[in-house]
Parts: C-alpha cells; structure tokens; sequence
C-alpha cells in the first residue's frame, strides 16, 4: 500500500505539555513530541474521515533546548482578576522529521467508497508540499509550526550518533470514539527510547498503559459517501479533456 | 526523563536518610505524609494520658516532624488539625475558656449541613426507595444542626443495616450502643455528609479515628486520652508555661515593667500565647524514645493508618500502574513558608485543562506515595544543597536552582564561584595557598572535580532543576536537565576554567591574633552567576532581573551555551563607568567584566597575564590608560591625596573616544611626572612602549573600545603590580 509519507516540521517554539504541569497551569513541555502531537499535525495537513493516520516515527533534528516565557492567561472563570500569571517552559528551535502512514477507518462503513489510496496518498504529499491544509501548530496554538516535505533521514541531526536515551512514563495519544468504535476516551502512555535521535512510536493498540477519561460519543459529519445527489452530475468517466 | 520520577528515585536511594537530622536546623528527609513544625511547648505525659509535666520548647531545638493529613499539611488559613502535635486551638478542649481568640478545633463545630452536603449517592446505592426515604425525614427532623444529628446518628449501632431494615427512627434511639462502634459509625457518617465533614474534621476525630485503627501506636492513644480530659491550657498554666491575667485569661502581652523576669513562652516570636504550638514527649516504661516526634513506629504507624483511609485508585502517571491517589500535593518546597505548589488543580471554571476533560482527576493523576516522597525529597535538597533567590522586600522565595546525583552523592553546586567550588571559603586560615594563576587553578580544580567523580560514578544522572512561580500558589519548572555524571563535571569544570580571571572580591573571614577580621582573598576561577548578575546591572539590581539573568546563565554553564552577547556588553559598559561606582564595586564589576569577556571570545584565549606581543588597538589602549592611572595614583599617594584619577575620571568617555580623551589625560599628566620626577622614567617608557606598537591607522581611530580594552588595562595593571612589590613593597602597599 502506497500509504507512506514523511515531512519535517520546525518552528521556534514549542510545548508539548507534561500532563502534570497542565492541571496547574503552569504548563512546562515534555522534551519530545508526543504521538498525539504530531498525528494532530498530519491531520493539520491532510486528514479525511475515512483515514486515520498513524506515527511511525519521528526524528530529533536539533538539540533539545527550553525558554522559560512569562504569559498572562486569560481567566475565564469566576475570578475577578482579568488574568492570572503564569511561566511555561518551551522547547525552543526545534526541527523534526516525522514519517506517518495512515490506514483506513474501518468504523466509518459509510465512508468505505472513498477508500482510495492512491488519491488520498497524493493528496497528503501535495498538501505537504504546500504547508498543509490549516494551521500547524507545535503542542499548543501559540507555537506556529511549518511543513515541508523531507526524506526521513536526511541531512544531519544533532543525535545522530549520541547512543540511546531512555524517558520515562509518557503521554502517547488519546483513543478517540471514532477510531475506538467505542463511546469512550481512553488515554495511552509508554515509555519512549531514542536511539541516535530517533524515537520508533509503538502502535496506539499497542500501549498497555491506558486510563479510561471519560464517556464520549463520536460526532461524525453527517455524509452519505459518493451517494450524495448530483455529486456525480457531469462527470464522465473518460475523464476531463 | 521526568522530574517527578527522577525526585522519587532519589527519595528511594536514600530511605536510610530518613528522619536524620544531620544540622540542627536543617530539615531531615521526611518520612512520607509528614512534615515540620516550630513547637513552642513540650507536654511529658504517662502511658496513661497522666500530666507530668511541661516546658516551653529552646528555639534551636523548635524544629519537629510531625504527621500529616494531605489537608493539613497544605493548610493556609482554614481549620485542617494535623492528627498528633498542633497547635493550642486544636488540642485543647479548653482553649476558648482561658480566653483563646480563634475558632477551636478540638470538637465537632456546630456548623449547619446543607442538603448538597449529603451524598445522596450513598444513600441511593446503599438504599432501596422507601428506606431512602424515611433517612430523608430523620435530616428533615433534625434541621441544620450538624452536631445534633451527629450525635443521634452516631448512636445508632450500624446505620445501614438499620435503615435497610427499615426499622422507625424511634427505635433506633432507644439503642444503647458502646463507644468503639460509635466510633465506627463516624466514620461511616464521613461518606454520608462528605462535604461538611471534610470541612468540620476536628483533632479529636482525627486522632480517634487513627487510634480505634488496627494501625493504632500506645503514644497516640496515651496522647488522646490526655487530650480527652480537656485540661491541657490549665494544666499549662499550673505548671507556669502559660500565663493568665487577672480575667482568668490567658494574657495577650507581658505586663512590661516586669522586665527582668520575662517568662519563656514570651520571648518566642508568637502572637500570643495561644498561639503556641504542643509537641508530646510520652513516656512509657522499658521505651527508649519517648519523644513522639523522632518515634520511628509512630511514623510507621501513622503512614499505614493513613493509606489505609484513602479509598479510590487512580492510574499514577508517574509510575503507570493504579496506585492510592493522591488528593493534594505538598507545598513547602523552596522553604517553610513558600505555599507555591508544583502540582495543583484548582481552576473549576476556568480552561486550564477543563473542555476535554471535566475534571483535574481525568486530565491527570499522581499516586500519594509517588507525590509525597517527589515533593519530600524535594524539600530536602533544595534545603541541602539549592539555591533560593529571594524576592522584593518582603523576601518571599523565588528562583531556586538545585542540582542533584540520584544516588544522593555529594556534587559540586553550578551556581558558585570557583573560590567555593574549591573549598576556599571553608579553609581555617589565609596560609593555605590559594589559586592564583592558569595553571594553579586547572590542577586544583582537576584534583576536586576527579575527587567527586570518583564517589560519584560515570554513569550516576545528575539533575539540574530550576523553579519559579509568578504567583505565590503556583510553582513552575523553568529549568530542567539531566546529564550523566561525567557529563556534569565536565561542563563544570569546563565554565571554570575558561570562563575565569584573576577576582579580588571574596571576602573571608580569618584570625588575627584572636580578632576576626574580613580579608579579601585573590582567587583565579570562575564567578557566581548571581554576581555577574549584579556586575551586569549594578548592584542594586532588581531582583527580578537578577534571576532571570541568572536563568540565563544557568544553560551557558550546564549545556556549554555561549553567553549572550547583550549581558557581555552590558558589564563592559558598567565597568568602564568607573566613577559611579565605590572603588570595590568597581574593581569586582572590572574582572567579571574580562571573565566574561573572555569567555565569550574563548577562540581567541586571551592570556590573564600581560601580553606584550598583543597589538591590537584596544588592548594597547587599556594598556595605556592603566599606565597614565597607574603613574597619577602614584604621585597622588606620596603626595598623601585622595582623590580620583584623570583616568579613573575620564574613563567612560576614552571608551567611547580613545584617541581624543587619550591626548586630555596625557597632558593632564605633566605635572605628576614633573613631581615624580626621576622616579617615574620607567613609565614614561613604557607609555612611549605601548604608543609605538599602534599599527599607524589605529592610534588615531577614534571609534568605541570594544570590553578588550578592559583586559589589557586589568592585565597592565596587575603587571605594575607585581613589579612594584617587587622593586619597592611599601610602594606596592601604597597602591591597594
């Protein structure tokens, strides 16, 4: 299946925040994208109901670096003051390269015509090429990421030959109704190794360290597929000349 | 690769420290769900809950651990008893009788109870319909006296069977029941009205609770039968550790023209004497430590007891597994006032992490164990070996930097200067040879750095954490590294010895014929980041800028970053500006200037020593101006004048002219070399010296001095120095 695309994404910022830190609010960044991270980032690219896109891996391309910011957060609660006062760690100037690939959503039967390969797999390169569809954006909305296309592997990364660095318990992703068929939201972790700057994401199903959230049911764009009246009105199969 | 997880390691590498004090006044690494307190009188009861006597506790021996709830051990301002020592309000059944001022907490409070208090889940699952009724009326019947209620309900010998039985209310009241099963039917009540009791929990109950536990300890109970009698403050009184006035009241302040006996207990910085806080000293026969602050079973006791309390698990995210979790997490970190916590969760409307989640329970979850012993072992060594920067006037906890080795080794502080690093502040005397050049300090700082790594392995992680909060109820991480031993002390060793120079301003204290008297010590290394802080914006800095300056630093000398350029600058700036400085501030504002100076240029390796061979224009102009100030200060001193240098004067505007101010302080210098006469021949020829190593287009450039020029003065200076203690010592003297 020609399903595989790789591309890098950098920016000056970024915080994939530790868990920990988040319920206070004082948000501090794991060191390493999280899988959710960067499955939200290829979906920022391309994603389609009928596709779900799986991580393999990603590659650290600049040494892992943090900038402390002070930011005013907005209060939306019932407290008086306007904002509250916070200092979040970032990583600061980091590049990866990610290599996905995504399979079919076989909990979406409605969407089983559009199950094309090769047209969503050119599609996602060219959105590549171009940037992406919407906003990338590195673990939060305030750190503006960029797309472009890459070979997995090339050119030099700062921990090529640095060995193998272990972390500890993670944040991997969460498993959402419509890819879990089920009306509930999990959240997945695991333990991330790097070798040589390389972390090898483990398949979500894979994780065997997971915590039931909460009940959540799916909320799918109502479709009927290809079905939809007058969607194939004029088109002839000889194709446009 | 997570803080928490590496806190927690390390609080388990050194469980065999647990409870030993090594200082006095250093707090010891706790056992889990304990903390300390500054106790103000000492209780000795018998085994019986027998007063014996009391004593009003030494402050140098104030500091006790205590058991903890995780309420009390966060508590602010609310009413949170801790289970064993607390203070008067809560121990004493008598405080409000000699006149105590806030709200006790011995007993249950007649506080009302809403209908919201009542879990009314409880009763829906442990109920059928009609029986959830008749509990409905028995409330309603009741009204909103808690107290009331309480003590009918506690009557009843088993709540739920009854109910469940269905039997009339009536009937249940006429029940005679002992006490441990009333006991045990408040804590049954706790699951039914958990809001108001969580609020109303009392020391007694506390206390009562834990000793009719499986997990009971023979003090806790001596400590709760004494208590029950309700005579602690008389008996305070009778024994003159407390103090009534005329009223039968205890007295706010001692009447002052008694002056010469102040009684103990009003010496203690206390509000009042209410105030105090009781320690226990239970003495028991054939028990060698009868002191229930260093009983190590009592804390054994406590822990399991308190574990055994908590109910729900959750999915520790520390650790991965389903632990007991953990309702609050301890604060106290950077020192035992600060109420700023690393993890919390009180935003219920607001969106730190509420829209995916609904609750903090959901976004995340810590084990009680897990949190406890990260935060704990926290406490200790920030308190052992971290670096707390103080805040603004009233001097509340700020930046802290703490480096640590997981096996709990001894490592060097990155945050020092190398006179600490080498252990010089700690030397007895001044004869002991002190770095003082290149050489001198690569081999002394080889010899210390090989000594650490030795106890502390190559593999052994070290971890350099920084803390801040921008509020005082929240701590963030801004900080965070972890390296490998070796690792570590190389990158020290290596801020040392390149970002150094030859530093006067350490100060030390030394015997002179049995007078202490402060010395200032020559040293060759590298300075504190805190004092570049200071050389950079002078050093009435804010505090502030200092630490955000010092978080700067702080990756230069753990990750080998090169040192921004804007906070190079800005000391060369200051250290020209001689003249708005005391001539100390200066001289120490001076050689961090060219420490930093020269390791921001590091390829070119500027030499600490004077280089003749050097003929760049700014070296040669900070050679120049240190000779014209050198031969005016010399003709000041024989002529018995004090006062600052055409040099010294003009320094800031050669900076930013060279070729122009040079001529004003070279004719200025005239009649000095007139007066000096003979004497000042060698100067003079040095001057024309230096003038002559100019490439010709240099000299008369008259742009800005780049910090070069402060190496080439400092080195010049030094060189005349050395040369004149040579060639004259009392001369030399003359000089300082």
């Amino acid at each position: 299946m020609e399903n595989k695309v790789s591309f890098k994404v950098y920016g000056k910022f970024a915080l994939f925040t530790d868990p920990l830190t988040k319920i206070g609010g004082e948000k501090c960044s794991y060191q390493i994208p999280t899988y959710q991270a960067l499955k939200g980032i290829i979906e920022s690219v391309y994603w389609k109901p009928t596709i779900i896109w799986i991580i393999d891996k990603v590659r650290v391309m600049k040494p892992i670096k943090t900038q402390t910011k002070s930011v005013k957060p907005l209060n939306y609660g019932e407290s008086k003051a306007p904002y509250s006062l916070s200092i979040y760690t970032y990583l600061s100037d980091v590049e990866y390269q990610v290599q996905a690939h995504f399979k079919w959503n076989l909990h979406r039967e409605d969407m089983s015509k559009d199950r094309n390969e090769n047209k969503h797999y050119f599609v996602a390169k060219r959105m590549i090429e171009r940037g992406g569809r919407r906003d990338i954006f590195l673990g939060t909305r305030e750190c503006q990421g960029y797309v472009e296309p890459c070979c997995f592997g090339e050119g030099e990364g700062f921990y090529d030959n640095y060995g193998e660095l272990s972390f500890d318990l993670m944040f991997h992703g969460f498993d959402y109704p419509d890819e879990l068929g089920k009306d509930e939201l999990h959240a997945r972790f695991w333990r991330p190794k790097m070798v040589n700057g390389i972390i090898e994401f483990i398949r979500p199903e894979d994780c065997e360290i997971r915590k039931f959230v909460k009940k959540m049911s799916a909320n799918p764009p109502v479709s009927v597929g290809l079905d939809e009246e007058g969607l194939l009105e004029g088109y002839c199969t000889e194709g446009v000349r | 690769m997570s803080w928490i997880q590496k806190l927690y390691e390390t609080y388990e590498n050194c469980q065999s420290m647990v409870g030993k004090s090594t200082d006095d006044n250093n707090t010891p690494l706790l056992p889990i769900c304990h903390t300390t307190q500054i106790a103000q009188i000492e209780v000795t009861i018998d085994q019986e809950g027998n007063f014996k006597r009391a004593r009003v506790v030494p402050k140098d021996d104030a500091k006790t651990i205590i058991p903890c709830t995780e309420d009390s051990g966060g508590r602010t301002s609310g009413l949170r008893p801790h289970p064993l020592c607390d203070k008067l309000q809560y121990v004493a059944a008598d405080y409000q009788q000699y006149g105590g001022s806030k709200k006790p907490c011995f007993r249950l409070d007649d506080s009302p109870y809403g209908n919201n208090d009542i879990e009314t889940e409880y009763f829906k699952n442990e109920l059928e319909g009609t029986s959830y009724i008749s509990i409905k009326e028995f409330f309603d019947k009741y009204k909103k006296k808690l107290h009331e209620i309480f003590s009918e309900l506690v009557k009843i010998p088993n709540l739920v069977v009854i109910i469940n039985r269905n039997e009339s209310i009536e009937k249940i009241r006429e029940g005679s029941v002992d006490t441990e099963t009333i006991i045990k039917n408040k804590y049954k009540l706790i699951d039914i009205f958990p809001k108001t009791l969580q609020k109303t929990i009392t020391y007694e109950y506390l206390l009562e609770r834990w000793c009719a536990s499986e997990h009971s300890h023979p003090k806790a109970e001596a400590v709760l039968k004494y208590v029950k009698k309700g005579t602690v403050v008389k008996d305070l009184i009778d024994s003159k550790v407390l103090f009534v006035g005329e009223n039968g009241k205890l007295l706010k302040k001692w009447d002052k023209k008694q002056k010469d006996n102040i009684p103990d207990i009003f010496k203690l910085s206390l509000d009042e004497q209410a105030d105090a806080f009781v320690r226990w000293i239970v003495e028991i026969p054939n028990d060698p430590q009868s002191a229930v602050w260093l009983d190590m079973s009592l804390y054994e006791s406590w822990i399991k007891y308190y574990s055994s309390t908590k109910k729900t698990k959750t999915l520790c995210y520390v650790v991965g597994t389903d632990l007991l979790e953990a309702d609050q997490h301890p604060k106290k970190l950077r020192n035992d006032t600060d109420s700023a916590k690393l993890i919390s969760a009180n935003d219920t409307s607001g969106f730190t992490f509420r829209g995916r989640f609904l609750t903090a329970g959901q976004a995340c979850g810590v084990s009680l164990d897990i949190s406890q012993k990260s935060h704990l072992a926290l406490r200790w060594l920030i308190e052992r070996q971290g670096k707390v920067f103080y805040e603004g006037k009233r001097r509340t906890p700020g930046l802290t930097i703490v480096a640590w080795a997981i096996t709990g080794e001894q490592i060097p502080d990155p945050l020092a200067d190398s006179f600490s690093i080498m252990g010089f502040d700690k030397l007895e005397s001044d004869s002991e040879p002190i770095a003082s050049n290149a050489q001198d300090l690569a081999l002394r700082l080889k010899k210390k750095i090989s000594g650490y790594s030795v106890t502390l392995g190559d593999t052994t992680g070290v971890v350099v954490m920084g803390l801040d909060s921008a509020t005082p109820g929240r701590m963030s991480i801004t900080f965070y590294r972890e390296l490998t031993g070796s690792d570590f002390l190389a990158r020290v060793e290596n801020w040392h010895q390149t970002c150094c120079w030859i530093h006067n301003y350490r100060p030390k204290e030394i015997d002179v014929a049995g007078k202490k008297k402060t010395i200032y010590i020559q040293f060759v290394g590298a300075p504190a980041p805190s004092d570049i802080a200071e050389a950079a914006y002078g050093s009435k800095v804010d505090d502030r800028l200092r630490n955000a300056t010092v978080e700067r630093i702080l990756p230069c000398i753990i990750d080998g970053q090169k040192i921004p350029r804007d906070l190079v600058e800005s000391v060369v700036r200051q250290a020209s500006n001689r003249i708005a400085m005391e001539n100390w501030e200066w001289n120490k504002t001076l050689s961090i200037a060219c420490a930093l100076y020269r390791k921001y240029h590091e390829k070119e390796e500027y030499d600490m020593a004077l280089d003749e061979n050097r003929t760049t224009r700014d070296y040669l102009y900070g050679r120049l101006l240190a000779l014209a100030d050198n031969l005016e200060q010399w003709a000041l001193s024989k002529a018995n004048e004090d006062r600052p240098t055409t040099a010294a004067r003009l320094m800031q505007r050669f900076a930013d002219h060279p070729y122009t101010t040079w001529r004003t302080i070279e004719l200025s210098l005239q009649p000095y070399k007139a007066r000096l006469g003979a004497k000042s021949l060698s100067r003079q020829r040095l001057i024309s010296e230096v003038t002559t190593k100019f490439k010709p287009d240099d000299y008369t450039n008259d742009k800005k001095l780049s910090g070069e020029f402060l190496l080439g003065y400092h080195c010049q200076r030094e060189a005349l120095r050395s040369k004149e203690k040579e060639e004259d010592p009392e001369e030399g003297m003359l000089q300082e």
